[in-house]
């Protein structure tokens, strides 16, 4: 599985499926167990590529997966 | 009934044949309870053609697939037994193995019987089980179908590939074709319109495939026979509706046949968009490697485009070779523009395959007589 597809798979499946949920590039690196600036790169690919989006929380950045996301990791399993 | 995905959670095949199913069930008479996943945008809970849709949250994920598996089945119990604190079921029917916990628990809680529709198999899926987790889900699936009073699938090859790989007793089995709304089809498009919209000229054609990204679904031999097809058709588009975890794959694959301009991918659209989409294509190619029914060959056959599938599991038993669609060899590029190019060059040829299509969807794939199916099964089940 690319990284990208890796992290948008761990974001599922931990919940940060909407704003709400969003998470920020530590948490998803201790999720992903990948290091940081790797999260950074992969999430600016998936933001492209409109898979997840990024929301402002107190001043910190946190990203959650769209439907767009969720459709293309569901796909692996159904 | 159990599932998880419903409208507009929309996966595969599953979602559209458990809204089909349960409207046409409510028509009938009967009440029916879904009980499915959250999806952002859609209620809790609602009321849709007479269908009462539960939307259970998922409080606590985790990283792994089958752990998330088994703990949306917890809250998806909690829910069943909630509901039935009020309301008294009488089958309960899960649709593949993501939903066999609930499944299985409920009908012991209840004390009713367990129906299960098995859409697609993962050894199936995966042609072949080659990883830890294929094998967990292949376990769930055996654990859904012995516990399952009675077994539903949707066409003859999957119910023999069932019978052989878990073995289950012949009588089990029954076989439910999936469904289709022919209504949908019966509107007016503006093809020149539909087209515009997406930036093609009018004077092109298309030829479309609509499903997920996936290899189950062959794609990349559509893709592989793009350069045949646009030797003899240079006119001609490929568009690719969906999306799936090879989307990147599929598209350095259409760059490196020299056309990629001529290859497109959409994404997910709208049903709507669909709708319109479908009905003014020229061909639809279904280059599956395996496909337990193929529900995308019926919305081809009702919408009036000539049908190009592989020649594999259901797809062999809705589409008669030459008659009211193009079998094409499985995995064969080569197989896919003969099919693609015989049709695009002959208006005549086309026309009587579509004729033929569109007279065996009305007769012989409405959701009336898949539900009608669907209740004798539940019947039997009851009776037993």
């Amino acid at each position: 599985m690319p990284d990208d597809v890796y992290l948008l798979y761990i974001m599922h499946n931990v919940g940060a499926i909407n704003s709400n949920r969003a998470l920020s590039i530590k948490e998803i690196s201790r999720w992903a167990s990948m290091e940081e600036q790797g999260v950074e790169e992969n999430l600016k690919r998936l933001m492209e590529n409109g898979y997840a989006e990024v929301n402002m929380d107190s001043g910190t950045k946190k990203y959650f997966i769209t439907v767009d996301g969720i459709r293309k990791i569901l796909s692996i399993y159904s | 009934m159990l599932t998880w995905e419903y409208p507009p959670r929309i996966v595969g095949g599953i979602s559209r044949h458990c809204e089909g199913l349960a409207r046409e069930l409510v028509r009938m008479g009967h009440t029916v309870h879904i009980v499915t996943l959250e999806f952002p945008g859609a209620p809790p809970y609602e009321e849709r053609n007479g269908v009462k849709i539960h939307r259970v949250p998922i409080e606590l994920g985790h990283p792994n697939f089958i752990v998330w598996t088994l703990l949306f089945n917890h809250f998806m119990e909690k829910k069943v037994a909630d509901i039935s604190k009020h309301e008294k079921f009488d089958i309960i029917h899960a649709h593949d193995w993501l939903v066999a916990p609930v499944g299985i628990i409920s009908k012991h809680y209840l004390r009713i019987p367990l129906i299960s529709t098995i859409h697609s198999t993962e050894v199936g899926r995966a042609q072949g089980l080659y990883s830890p987790d294929s094998f967990l889900i292949d376990g769930f699936e055996w654990w859904l179908t012995y516990e399952s009073k009675r077994v539903i699938v949707t066409s003859y090859a999957m119910k023999s590939e069932l019978e052989q790989h878990f073995r289950l007793p012949r009588e089990k089995v029954d076989v439910a074709p999936n469904g289709i709304d022919v209504s949908k089809y019966e509107i007016n498009v503006d093809r020149d319109n539909v087209k515009r919209r997406l930036g093609i000229d009018p004077s092109e054609r298309i030829v479309l495939f609509i499903g997920r990204l996936v290899p189950q679904k062959g794609v990349e031999y559509l893709i592989m026979a793009a350069p045949k097809i646009f030797e003899r058709h240079p006119e001609t588009r490929i568009i690719v509706v969906g999306n799936g975890w090879i989307k990147d794959r599929l598209q350095g694959l259409a760059y490196s046949t020299g056309y990629p301009h001529r290859i497109m991918f959409l994404g997910f659209l709208s049903d709507q968009d669909l709708t319109e989409l479908t009905m003014s294509s020229d061909v639809l190619v279904i280059p599956s490697v395996y496909e337990p029914f193929g529900i995308v060959a019926l919305e081809g056959m009702a919408a009036g485009v000539p049908v190009v599938a592989s020649n594999v599991g259901g797809l062999a038993e809705i589409i008669e070779h030459d008659r009211t669609g193009f079998l094409a060899y499985k995995e064969s590029p080569d197989s896919i523009a003969w099919g693609v190019n015989k049709i695009l060059s002959d208006p005549g040829y086309a026309h009587w395959l579509v004729q033929n299509a569109k007279r065996k969807v009305y007769e012989m794939y409405s959701w009336k007589a898949v539900a009608r199916r669907t209740v004798e099964v539940y019947e039997g089940a009851f009776r037993e």
